[in-house]
């Protein structure tokens, strides 16, 4: 599976791999149309209406032209075939585009100027400054003497700084003039979407430089729709090219995500469906009884003798046909407006945009919003996303020496003091570690050990340096001078940095202290930052170089061997000091958990950082009541034996708590010990996740994470991840509902999620306010779709009963059609502008989201509700207008229209009673649909050859048909308001009662508000290590802590090597 | 009760404005539809307004339903049922075989007229347990061919009665071909009474549904017989009896104008009825009816809306009274907080 790119080969590549056409059409112009069909054919709602469409073009069977069903199901293809054709046909445009740029190239050693399009592989394309690069390429030469340059890869994975590029080795010093005629061969791995490697390797040809390889990484690549920056030109050779870069390969069509309120739609529909059959089988024999007891005497009808082989499916499949409107064919089209309005809700919130960068909200995902107002699980990253990851230098401990305290704002000033005057030896190295530091806060390691090598001087040129994790996951190298100005630009953003963990392989008197201070500083809360050093001899150096640049250039398991390389540096270490960085959370984050706990939501903490801090944010940040009414129960161990039997205890613990009281457990679990109850413990495990509400979960990896979401959606709950890194990806793809922090870690995180916010605290309005008031619309919108289609279709069913169980429709084409596209559907789309309470409400009385959670508002028995609803107003239709309407007014067209607009009329009345507050909007819809139906028909009675000519002018002529909608309207109404308003006073659902007080100002509001509290410091608040003293002592980590200092560090070194072994493995 | 204010929202807007956007950054416009703040009207079912509405329906009803009943209670109405006493006593084992033979089916029936009767009187036949509405009647029909002359072959929908060998039927059809055909003449103290059967059908029927110059063409040729025949050389818009007959009936039992008197009858006036039984509805056990009845505001005799108004009426002042009650010896305070339990399992719904 490799590639080989002959550089500027003109005849060989052309063949073998596609161009540089980009496409990202689904369709194409002649596959549209089939392809399109076939997509919303495979829905089962759309066979169900098609193969109700085809039968009605059997004229012995239909009821009614089969305009009635063709024409919205017509309708209802076309707007979604519109819609995917014009985002088909932009996605072309852009395409085109992209396509048609005009790029630099070299072809037979003559630079030209071709469409992107036309580039092939291999050949050498140049940038100029701000360019975009066209295909993936690799650097070949730039403008820089050294041989950098600078990109900008937002488009990409939505990081905005600019990162650096370099060329390989192996093409620096060539003459820029030579650059055309360069030749040689690139082994590449075959197309994947790994934006992060790219291991490859590189041989030039003669006269250029001797068969020698060279590998190459992705610091050697500018990748598609990155922009060239800061550098005056650059050139590459395309290796990838079209549909098969990077970029390309990243695209994906995400699975659509079915709403736990879709599901139930569904469930509720299938379930309507067997009913419909029922009724279709039930009225199908009695009208073949009657045809044959009665019907064969009506001699009016001529029954014929012998009728056809099919003749007894006839009527059955009439009725099936009479009856089909009992699913409402606009549901979907209804849902998806009100969808696409729920999304936009969320996307012009003004209280949702952050006020210090500006960004707004986006819910990229339209079709999920009523799930936010059900969520029962909410998995948390850490770093950036309850805190600001903005990371500032706190603390640090030098040589024993504790600096720093309570506002450590000028620490980095003292200790330069305190240091020049104490160590000045030390004063450099410690400096360069830091700054060093600082230039790779991007890099997420948890180790960086950073040598310095000979060459190091105060100008910091030439220096070497490289980091390896500990996790052994990304390993960097960076060889080259870097600049003192960019060391100048990083520490402006005031050290942002990383923590790491210590591992404290180096004996002596001064590692007791520093492991000390490590843990002190962590119980702060902050991050910890160990900082050790060693000198190099020149050989060694070199001779390491070597092996290095030997383990970067393999193709196979790279990863694994550059880690035992770097292994082999990583001893003998001095510790220089320790430093603490504290990352700050958010504003508002405690509220915002508080809020969300209390409306019921369980939230589980899933963080990369170690146990300590993580339990420190946990507490700092509301997860778990302090004692006593918190317990924090730990699951640890190193082997299976003792994970399981930590496992056992804590579920034992959490149940008797559980059954017991109202007290808070949290469990606490590393990766490792949740590797092995994942994987062998999974029952307990998954109990355990059942019972506790919290769980706090350290040093995870990000499949660990998504493993974590998965189990708790076999378990059925709805789970909402929400993280701003490329760590917690999978997490968000893999939950019901992503939801991404537009954060400093860039815009991975947000591109995958389905709703995109600024800062965590907005998540209780995405929540409380769009996902609760969304689902509730569109609880009370697919139910009221139902009411209506059995409304008018149990008026067909009675109906049928005294036309002789024949399967005559009362109703006329044109008013059936209309009255389900039309009538129905306009004044119930309003209700998405309905609020049942204020959003302040809400957010004071967050519990009130229990009822959307436990889907009280959809489901069977509401449903059963309305079916009772429909059932009762079909019968007040039918007997009022058929005894109202008898002898001699018993005209069929006159009867028709009496009970469709006594539907009408009664649905105008239950949207009004339903609707919770009257904007001049719902007025207008309610109401003006009234007017609306009305004109309609007076239009359609005046034509003379349509059925209805003159038949609505003359009902409405006649006061008889006034009193008979009155009467229809009272006799409907009053015993659903007389129910409704019994309910309502002497049995109040809980938002009733929020209703009432907040509008007849109760004296609930005035009682139950949470004060926003003071954004708490984190030094300030934390309790003392009591707080999160397992309940056992038994614990090995309890006994851990009450034997003091000494053991405290041994349990620290013990800890390491587990963790090295259990990630070497994972390599 | 107008509530929904714009909470804190203007003070996030103003702050958000002082900070120069970045990426993806552009701000959502602010309006009030666009922050779900407009304006509402937010009503809720206090027991005032509850009891209010009851009571004010209650009071709007019971005086309407009083003068719909009222109404129907001026209708004069004569029915008489005559499908059984029409048939010789000796032929009534086999009303079938009766109806179907050549015998004179004239029949005579005496009526009283109750009380007086003003002009016009409408003169009705009912039919009962007569399936208009059958959906293989109600469809054979044909529109087109009813109204256009150039339309004759437009018999599609017609089966079985759509073609004979001399060509199409008009007009074609079930409806059409089962034309009710008794007949009815009225005597008032020896007097012939004149029954008018002008304009009994609908006008737009006569002017826009059948055309002037379509004409009955192979009408009740065929081997089998339905109902009356038509006059060959009458346009279709002048058969009236045609055109109300083919206004199908919803419902199972329905009457058909015959013809309208327009003399003022007198109580206890005996009115001669010499009826011509023809029509089949001994197959089927149907009935005959003939009715004379005056007109109201609210059309014939019908006492279902006055009754239903008073219902519905009473029903209303007594669930407003029960109401009432109950809020006077049970008050509820709306929104006590004692009421609000946070219970995830409430034991109500």
């Amino acid at each position: 599976m490799k590639r080989y790119v002959y550089i500027n080969d003109d005849n060989l590549a052309k063949d073998i791999y596609c161009d540089n056409r980009i496409s990202n059409r689904k369709y194409t112009i002649l596959n549209f149309l089939p392809k399109n069909l076939w997509e919303q054919f495979s829905r089962f709602m759309n066979q169900y209406f098609l193969l109700i469409a085809c039968l009605q073009l059997w004229s012995l069977i239909t009821p009614v032209n089969p305009a009635s069903t063709w024409g919205p199901l017509i309708l209802i293809f076309a707007v979604s075939s519109s819609k995917e054709a014009w985002d088909d046909y932009n996605r072309y445009l852009l395409d085109k585009k992209a396509n048609e740029k005009e790029i630099w190239i070299v072809r037979q050693g003559i630079r030209k100027l071709i469409q992107a399009q036309d580039i092939c592989i291999g050949n050498i394309v140049w940038l100029r400054e701000n360019d975009e690069v066209p295909c993936d390429l690799l650097l070949l030469g730039t403008a820089d003497p050294q041989g950098f340059c600078y990109v900008e890869t937002a488009a990409l994975d939505g990081e905005t700084d600019l990162k650096t590029r370099s060329i390989p080795s192996a093409c620096m010093g060539i003459d820029v003039d030579l650059l055309h005629k360069i030749k040689g061969v690139i082994e590449c791995p075959s197309p994947n979407k790994d934006i992060r490697r790219f291991d490859a390797n590189m041989r030039l040809f003669p006269p250029f430089l001797d068969n020698d390889i060279f590998p190459l990484t992705i610091k050697n690549t500018l990748l598609q729709s990155c922009y060239l920056r800061n550098t005056e030109w650059a050139c590459g050779v395309a290796v990838y090219t079209g549909n098969q870069t990077k970029l390309g390969m990243c695209r994906g069509i995400a699975e659509p995500k079915l709403t736990a309120v879709d599901a139930m739609i569904d469930k509720l529909t299938g379930a309507v469906f067997v009913f419909q059959i029922v009724v279709v089988i039930v009225l199908g024999i009695a009208g073949n009884v009657f045809k044959d007891k009665q019907g064969r005497k009506l001699w009016y009808v001529q029954y014929p003798k012998e009728g056809p082989w099919y003749e007894l499916l006839v009527i059955p499949l009439r009725f099936e046909l009479l009856c089909s409107i009992m699913i409402p064919i606009s549901i979907k089209v209804s849902l998806d407006l009100a969808k696409s309005l729920y999304a936009k809700f969320i996307d012009w919130d003004v209280e949702m945009v952050d006020p210090e960068t500006g960004i707004r909200s986006n819910a990229a995902n339209q079709a999920i919003s009523e799930d936010l107002g059900q969520v029962e699980y909410i998995l948390t990253d850490k770093t950036g996303t309850l805190t600001e990851n903005k990371m500032i230098f706190k603390r640090c401990c030098i040589s024993g020496r504790f600096y720093g305290n309570e506002s450590g704002d000028a620490l980095t000033a003292k200790v330069g003091q305190f240091h020049t005057r104490h160590y000045p030896k030390m004063k450099k190295p410690l400096y360069v570690l830091l700054l060093v530091c600082a230039w790779f806060w991007r890099i997420k390691t948890e180790i960086f050990l950073i040598l310095t090598s000979m060459h190091l001087q105060c100008n910091m040129k030439y220096l070497t340096l490289w980091s390896s994790h500990l996790t052994g996951k990304e390993c960097l190298w960076w060889l080259g001078n870097a600049k003192a100005g960019n060391f100048s630009s990083c520490q402006k953003e005031q050290m942002k940095l990383f923590f790491l963990l210590p591992i404290l392989i180096v004996s002596g008197q001064q590692v007791r202290t520093f492991a000390e201070a490590v843990e002190q500083y962590a119980q702060m809360g902050l991050r910890t930052l160990c900082l050790a050093w060693r000198k190099l001899e020149e050989d060694e150096y070199q001779e390491w170089t070597s092996m290095f640049k030997e383990a970067n250039s393999t193709l196979v398991d790279r990863e694994r061997r550059v880690a035992e390389v770097c292994q082999r540096l990583e001893r003998d270490f001095e510790i220089l000091g320790v430093a603490a960085i504290e990352d700050r959370l958010q504003e508002g984050v405690p509220e915002t958990i508080e809020i969300l706990r209390k409306a019921g939501i369980n939230f589980w903490m899933l963080t990369g950082d170690k146990m300590s801090t993580a339990i420190q944010i946990a507490l700092s940040c509301n997860f778990v009541s302090p004692e006593p009414k918190g317990q924090i129960l730990i699951i640890d161990g190193k082997t299976e034996d003792e994970v399981c039997r930590s496992l056992d205890r804590v579920l034992l613990t959490t149940r008797i708590t559980e059954s017991e009281s109202k007290q808070d457990v949290a469990f606490v679990v590393d990766g490792w010990a949740l590797e092995i109850a994942l994987k062998h413990y999974r029952k307990p495990f998954t109990e355990l996740a059942i019972l506790s509400r919290t769980a706090i979960c350290c040093r995870v990896t990000p499949s660990q994470k998504a493993q974590l979401v998965e189990l708790l959606k076999l378990c059925d709950y709805r789970t909402l991840a929400i993280g701003d890194g490329g760590n917690d990806v999978r997490m968000i793809q893999q939950a019901d509902i992503g939801v991404g922090i537009s954060g400093r870690e860039g815009l991975q995180a947000a591109r995958a999620a389905d709703y995109s916010i600024g800062k965590f605290r907005f998540l209780k309005r995405l929540i409380l306010v769009h996902g609760r008031y969304s689902y509730n619309r569109t609880a009370f919108l697919s139910q009221y779709s139902f009411y209506k289609s059995f409304l008018i279709c149990f008026i067909q069913i009675f109906f049928s009963f005294i036309s002789g169980v024949s399967g005559t429709s009362l109703f006329n084409t044109v008013s059936l059609m209309a009255y389900n596209v039309f009538y129905t559907s306009v004044p119930v789309l309003f209700s998405v502008l309905d609020k049942d309470l204020s959003e302040r409400t809400v957010m004071q009385h967050p519990q009130i989201l229990f009822d959307c959670q436990s889907g009280r508002l959809l489901n069977p028995s509401t449903f059963a509700g309305w079916f009772g609803r429909s059932l009762f107003h079909a019968i007040v239709v039918f007997v009022i207008t058929i005894h109202s309407y008898a002898f001699e007014k018993s005209v069929m067209e006159e009867v028709a229209m009496v009970a469709v607009s006594g539907c009408i009329w009664l649905q105008a009345f239950v949207v009004a009673l339903e609707t919770n507050s009257f904007t001049i909007f719902q007025h207008l819809a309610i109401w003006g649909n009234l007017v609306g139906f009305y004109a309609i028909n007076w239009i359609v009675s005046s034509i003379p050859t349509s059925g209805m000519y003159t038949i609505m002018f003359r009902l409405c002529e006649q006061p008889s048909y006034w009193i008979t909608m009155i009467l229809i309207v009272a006799t409907g109404m009053c015993p659903v308001l007389a129910l409704k308003y019994l309910r309502y006073t002497y049995r109040p659902s809980r938002i009733n009662l929020l209703q009432q007080s907040e509008r007849l100002g109760g004296p609930i509001l005035s009682s139950g508000i949470i004060e926003p509290k003071s954004r708490s410091s984190l030094d300030k608040d934390i309790p003392t290590d009591s707080v999160y003293e397992p309940l056992l002592s038994e614990s090995p980590s309890a006994t851990r802590r009450s034997a003091g200092p000494t053991q405290r560090l041994d349990s620290v070194q013990s800890q390491s090597p587990p963790h090295s072994t259990h990630t070497r493995k994972d390599n | 009760m107008n509530s929904g204010t714009p909470s804190s929202s203007a003070a996030g807007a103003g702050s958000a404005d002082s900070t120069a956007p970045r990426r993806n950054s552009k701000r959502p416009k602010y309006s009030r539809f666009t922050q779900q703040e407009l304006p509402a009207c937010k009503p809720i079912l206090t027991p005032k307004w509850v009891i209010g509405t009851f009571l004010l329906v209650s009071v709007i009803f019971i005086p309407i339903g009083v003068v719909s009943l009222f109404a129907s209670r001026d209708v004069v109405e004569i029915v008489d049922r005559y499908e059984t006493d029409c048939i010789p006593e000796a032929l009534r084992n086999d009303k079938v075989g009766f109806i179907q033979s050549d015998r004179s089916k004239t029949c005579q029936r005496t009526l009283r007229v109750p009380k007086n009767m003003k002009q016009p009187i409408y003169v009705y036949y009912q039919l009962d347990n007569f399936y208009q509405n059958h959906r293989r009647y109600v469809k054979s029909r044909s529109d087109q061919q009813l109204r256009n002359n150039g339309s004759l072959q437009d018999t599609g929908p017609c089966k079985p009665e759509d073609n004979t060998a001399g060509g199409p039927i008009v007009p074609c059809g079930l409806i059409a071909w089962s034309l009710f055909n008794d007949t009815y003449g009225f005597t008032r103290n020896n007097q012939q009474l004149n029954v008018s059967k002008r304009d009994i059908s609908w006008k737009s029927d006569r002017e826009h549904k059948f055309g002037k110059n379509v004409f009955p063409r192979n009408f009740q040729n065929g081997t089998l017989r339905g109902g009356a025949t038509l006059k060959p050389n009458v346009s279709l818009s002048e058969q009236e009896d045609l055109i109300v007959w083919m206004r199908t009936a919803a419902l199972p039992t329905f009457r058909k104008l015959y013809g309208k008197i327009e003399v003022d009858l007198q109580r206890d006036d005996f009115i001669n009825v010499t009826l011509e039984n023809n029509y089949n509805t001994y197959s089927f056990s149907g009935k005959k009816k003939l009715v004379l009845s005056t007109t109201s505001w609210l059309g014939g005799k019908n006492d279902f809306v006055g009754i239903a108004y008073l219902t519905v009426g009473g029903l209303c002042f007594f669930l407003a009274l029960v109401f009432l009650l109950i809020y006077l010896i049970k008050p509820r305070q709306l929104g006590d907080p004692s009421y609000l339990s946070w219970n995830r399992n409430p034991s109500g719904h």
